[in-house]
């Protein structure tokens, strides 16, 4: 019985290797005179399909729009499609699949942290360049490799440093209560944010590390409310961000300003929506890496671009995360010339320096730096009007590390 | 049927080995990646198959020893230096330490009790390997480095197969012969009936805890295996979806066979890249696909896909 | 500090009528048919949703969305039966096998209803159902109530009473309570006993269905919002698995103790109480806090 069983695998890795074994290696795999093969993933199944499909797409739109202006140095980008559901261990596979069966040139790829870091060992090994998507990509960047490039709407921790010093130095707070999250994504947050208080010299007064799947805030914020903060911070996710908001509703917090971070407010009129209680937009306020709110005036050429290319779908918040990965990807591959290699895409990455008009800040990279942006705004809103709060701020890449 | 494998069914299990030697230089890293994935599942599918369709124990605790043994193993070689071979014991003994302790505490229960119960250590223990973040680097994951089996290091996926080949095959060949034995005689008649067996002189306690820790140790040299092709573990690798993906793999496979975890674990595990790759343009529609794939299997194949194969050929498992 | 102690304590009151509620549908489906529905939390999902869709694209007025709901729930769990389950017990399987495959079919259950919704409108963004019952919170002393919550352990009361009622004095009742008892005898006595299992996921369904209206507003939906079964789990194995009142005093103790954990030792341990709870109970007194001794069935 066992036999037969093993005949069988063994029929199947024959019929596997007669697959695999037929592509032979170039100088660089993927670049040929007439193209570039770029593999890119993201989740577009499962939970988290919402925060990979739309950006993908865009960085799609961006590379089709870069054929249509004849593609770079005469060479056409062709595009490979894996859905990676945000598993670190599919992840893995996807981006082995990339690289060993599709041999891409480069992947530009990854929606949440811990798939990217996973491929980490992989892309540092067999030297492929490697641009994230719009995952933050903390610990994928820090302590930088050679050959991933990301956190191109800035990492966690950039935004986390960004809020504290909007509190600090905007609102004034000196006593400050945090909620966030017991992930990586928290973890990322808090860090940055906890650096950031101790060097302005403000005090935590109030630490709330709660589970994304938690299902009562009740507690949390009652112990947010006896310790008097003058500025709550909050780094949850969509749903318990809007618990976090109706309890301070409810339980009178309004007073206390409370700033919210993008990854709970995506689309902010649904947030509101959700809220159920205008009282709670009083003294409320809002980070974004982006320029502007995302459907906003200085996003409306993305918006409308994506509605042209995708008729049926409406872009969500996460959309334009999308299109900076792509821009560097195809103004490094025009840097490195005609004589296409992995190494030189790597050297024209590292000296990228431009605007997105995406985000708040430039996408800067250097040798030793490979976390594309450390900008984010503050948005006031009161229910009905976004209002972007003036001064830049900015993380300065030391806090928290 | 009892007594040792004759060594004709042993020869199946050197052919493994030897397609874990040849195969790494002919095919792409992806293939072997897969391939390595897909040998692990089948450790932790024959290893929950122990308890679940030998000795009939309804738990789902499994994914909790799994991830005893990742941990374990990665810790135990940066922390302390021990290589891998030493680590995976110490580690696998481990996981059936603490198999041994839920099997103790559990033991009143039967079916949907102690299914529930186990259900919540496995989720405690996810909890606990996100929150311990001193030991396992909690929800920002753990970086693996390349572990040594005897001089030879396995940081990529070419040299990591022929070690978890004959891992695997040593695992096989233990089953063959725990299912023959005395023991794997007392899980069956534990399963069939706990008061015959009682009535039979079988100490009823005594043999549900060897199916736990027997049971555990597997997942616990499964997790081990993991450290030896990926280099990077968090404790997103242990939650719920999985503890379904490997009881799924046994049920879909055959409850209670040898070769039905097994396919179950190539067919499982093989699932999500085929569906990858037929429904191009179609990603989103791949949940409900797959929910419909384990109902159908099910419904058609309730004794899973070993038993029909044995009730058509008119084989006996 | 005692003002937070009671708050804690009413929310924890009114979240534990909710995982209550969806309970007793997993109890109903345990006690009849000896199943772990491990779809059940998806159930709650898509009546949540129902309503939804019910309420904003075909603009029904709450109670339209509420009979909607309940119609299709209880054709999706009557025909999960009549279909998958009872095909498989026609089959004679071997010892727990039977319970291990059903357990797998209800898990796929789980992945099928959560990949319809995934691929509709209005589920990429988290959305609160319209809450039944609007209006300011309610004061009682220092302690703040929203009129829903207040619904919520109202209604998981009633229905709990209902169902009592339901099957202590109607004939269907009593015809469904000694199918779950001894389907053997039941069938002997002439009751037909596929359509009476058929009926009671049929109705746990609709249960199912209810909890998820009633906690749309309060916990939000999303397609994922099904896990909130892992806590009605928590709270039927508190109240003992065979026991629907104890479900109720279950889930109250689940809700109190979580929030008390989450004041006095740490937020990052309330989604760590109920597993721990599971785990007391089960191996402390595995008949549940509020259950007599451990019924053992015999088929």
């Amino acid at each position: 019985m066992l036999a037969t069983l093993i005949r069988t695998l063994l029929l199947g890795a024959g019929a596997a290797l007669a697959l695999g074994a037929l592509p032979v290696r170039a100088a660089d795999p993927g670049v040929t005179d007439t193209e570039i093969v770029i593999g890119l993933h993201a989740p577009l199944s499962g939970p988290l399909a919402a925060f990979g499909i739309d950006p993908l797409n865009a960085a799609k739109m961006w590379y089709e729009e870069v054929n249509k202006k004849g593609g770079i140095h005469g060479r056409k980008i062709r595009l490979i499609v894996e859905d990676d559901k945000c598993n670190p261990n599919e992840a893995v596979l996807v981006v082995k699949r990339l690289a060993t069966v599709h041999n891409v040139f480069m992947i530009n790829g990854g929606s949440c942290t811990p798939a990217v870091i996973a491929t980490q060992e992989f892309i540092s090994r067999e030297k492929i360049p490697f641009a994230m998507l719009n995952a933050a990509g903390d610990n994928g960047v820090f302590p930088p490799i050679r050959y991933m490039f990301g956190a191109f709407g800035g990492t966690q921790r950039a935004d986390g440093a960004v809020l504290v010093e909007f509190a600090f130095n905007a609102l004034k707070a000196r006593r400050m209560a945090f909620i966030v999250h017991d992930d990586e994504y928290g973890n990322a947050k808090w860090a940055t944010s906890k650096a950031v208080a101790e060097r302005l010299g403000a005090e935590a007064v109030a630490v709330e590390r709660i589970s994304p799947r938690v299902t009562d805030v009740t507690t949390p914020m009652l112990n947010i409310r006896a310790a008097r903060p003058d500025v709550i911070i909050s780094a949850a996710y969509p749903q318990p961000a809007v618990l976090i908001a109706q309890k301070y509703g409810e339980f009178k917090m309004t007073a206390i300003p409370m700033v919210q971070a993008v990854q709970g407010i995506p689309v902010p009129d649904i947030f509101q929506k959700n809220v159920g209680n205008d009282a709670v937009f009083s003294n409320f306020y809002y980070g974004s890496p982006l320029n502007d709110m995302f459907n906003g005036p200085r996003q409306q050429k993305w918006v409308q671009m994506y509605k042209q290319y995708y008729p049926d779908r409406t872009p969500g918040a996460w959309m334009a995360f999308g299109l900076p990965p792509a821009m560097a990807v195809t103004r490094a591959l025009e840097k490195a010339g005609r004589n296409l290699t992995r190494e030189a895409f790597v050297e024209a990455m590292e000296t990228l320096d431009f605007e997105s008009e995406v985000f708040a800040g430039k996408i800067q990279f250097a040798k030793g730096r490979r976390d594309g942006m450390r900008s984010a705004i503050v948005i006031r809103f009161d229910g009905k009007k976004h209002t972007v709060m003036p001064g830049a701020y900015a993380w300065n890449g030391r806090d928290g590390m | 049927m009892y007594g040792s494998p004759s060594y004709a069914r042993l020869a199946p299990l050197l052919a493994l080995v030897v397609i874990g030697i040849v195969l790494p230089p002919l095919v792409p890293q992806y293939f072997l990646s897969l391939g390595n994935t897909l040998m692990m599942y089948a450790i932790l599918a024959v290893g929950l198959d122990l308890l679940l369709g030998w000795a009939g124990q309804f738990a789902f605790a499994h994914i909790a020893f799994y991830g005893v043994g990742v941990y374990g193993t990665v810790l135990l070689q940066s922390k302390l230096g021990i290589p891998f071979i030493p680590g995976v014991l110490i580690a696998a003994a481990l996981a059936g330490l603490i198999a041994f302790l839920i099997a103790v505490a559990a033991i009143r229960l039967h079916s949907v009790y102690l299914a529930l119960a186990t259900f919540a250590f496995a989720e405690s223990a996810q909890w606990v390997f996100n929150s311990w973040e001193g030991l396992t680097g909690g929800a920002d994951g753990l970086r693996i480095a390349p572990p040594s089996v005897l001089g030879w290091t396995t940081g990529t996926d070419a040299r990591a197969f022929p070690v978890i080949a004959i891992i695997l095959a040593l695992v096989i060949g233990a089953t063959m012969y725990l299912t023959r034995s005395r023991l794997g005689r007392s899980l069956c008649a534990v399963r069939d009936s706990e008061h015959a067996a009682a009535v039979s002189g079988i100490d009823v306690f005594r043999t549900r805890i060897w199916a736990f820790v027997i049971s555990g140790t597997y997942a616990g040299v499964a997790g081990g295996t993991f450290a030896l092709f990926q280099s990077f573990v968090n404790p997103e690798a242990f939650g719920f979806s999985q503890i379904v993906l490997v009881l799924s793999m046994v049920v879909v496979g055959g409850l209670g066979t040898l070769p039905g975890p097994l396919i179950g674990a190539v067919l499982l595990g093989l699932l999500p890249e085929i569906m990858r790759t037929a429904m191009r343009g179609l990603f989103v529609w791949q949940e409900l696909v797959y929910g419909l794939i384990l109902i159908l299997s099910m419904m058609f194949m309730p004794r899973g896909i070993w038993g029909l194969i044995a009730a058509r050929g008119g084989r006996s498992k | 500090m005692l003002i937070s102690l009671l708050q804690a304590i009413a929310s924890g009151v009114v979240t534990g009528c909710a995982y209550a509620l969806v309970a007793l549908s997993l109890v109903m489906i345990y006690k009849s048919t000896d199943v772990i529905n491990f779809g059940g939390g998806e159930m709650v999902m898509i009546g949540g949703y129902l309503a939804m869709f019910a309420l904003l694209a075909i603009g029904l007025p709450y109670a339209g969305a509420f009979v909607f709901a309940a119609v299709v729930a209880f054709m999706v769990g009557a025909a999960f039966d009549r279909v998958v389950l009872d095909r498989m017990l026609g089959r004679a399987l071997p010892g727990q096998s039977v319970l291990v495959a059903m357990v797998i079919a209800t898990v796929g259950l789980s992945y099928v209803l959560k990949g319809l919704v995934r691929v509709v409108p209005y589920t990429e963004e988290v959305r609160r159902l319209a809450p039944l019952f609007a209006g300011d919170p309610v004061f009682l002393g220092p302690i703040i109530l929203q009129r829903q919550d207040i619904a919520i352990v109202v209604i998981a009361v009633l229905l709990m009473r209902a169902w009592w009622a339901f099957f202590n004095f109607t004939l269907l009742g009593k015809a469904l309570r000694a199918t779950s008892q001894n389907p053997r005898a039941a069938a002997l006595i002439g009751i037909p006993v596929r359509a009476m299992r058929m009926t009671i996921w049929g109705i746990a369904a609709i249960f199912a269905a209810m909890a998820g209206i009633l906690l749309g507003p309060k916990l939000l939906m999303t397609p994922d919002m099904g896990s909130v079964v892992i806590l009605a789990f928590a709270a039927a194995i508190v109240g003992g698995f065979h026991n629907l009142p104890g479900c109720i005093l279950g889930g109250v103790v689940l809700g109190v103790v979580q929030n008390l954990v989450g004041l006095y030792i740490s937020s990052r341990a309330i989604v760590l109480t109920p597993f721990v709870v599971i785990m007391l109970v089960l191996v402390l007194r595995p008949q549940g806090l509020f259950g007599g001794a451990v019924v053992t069935k015999k088929v």
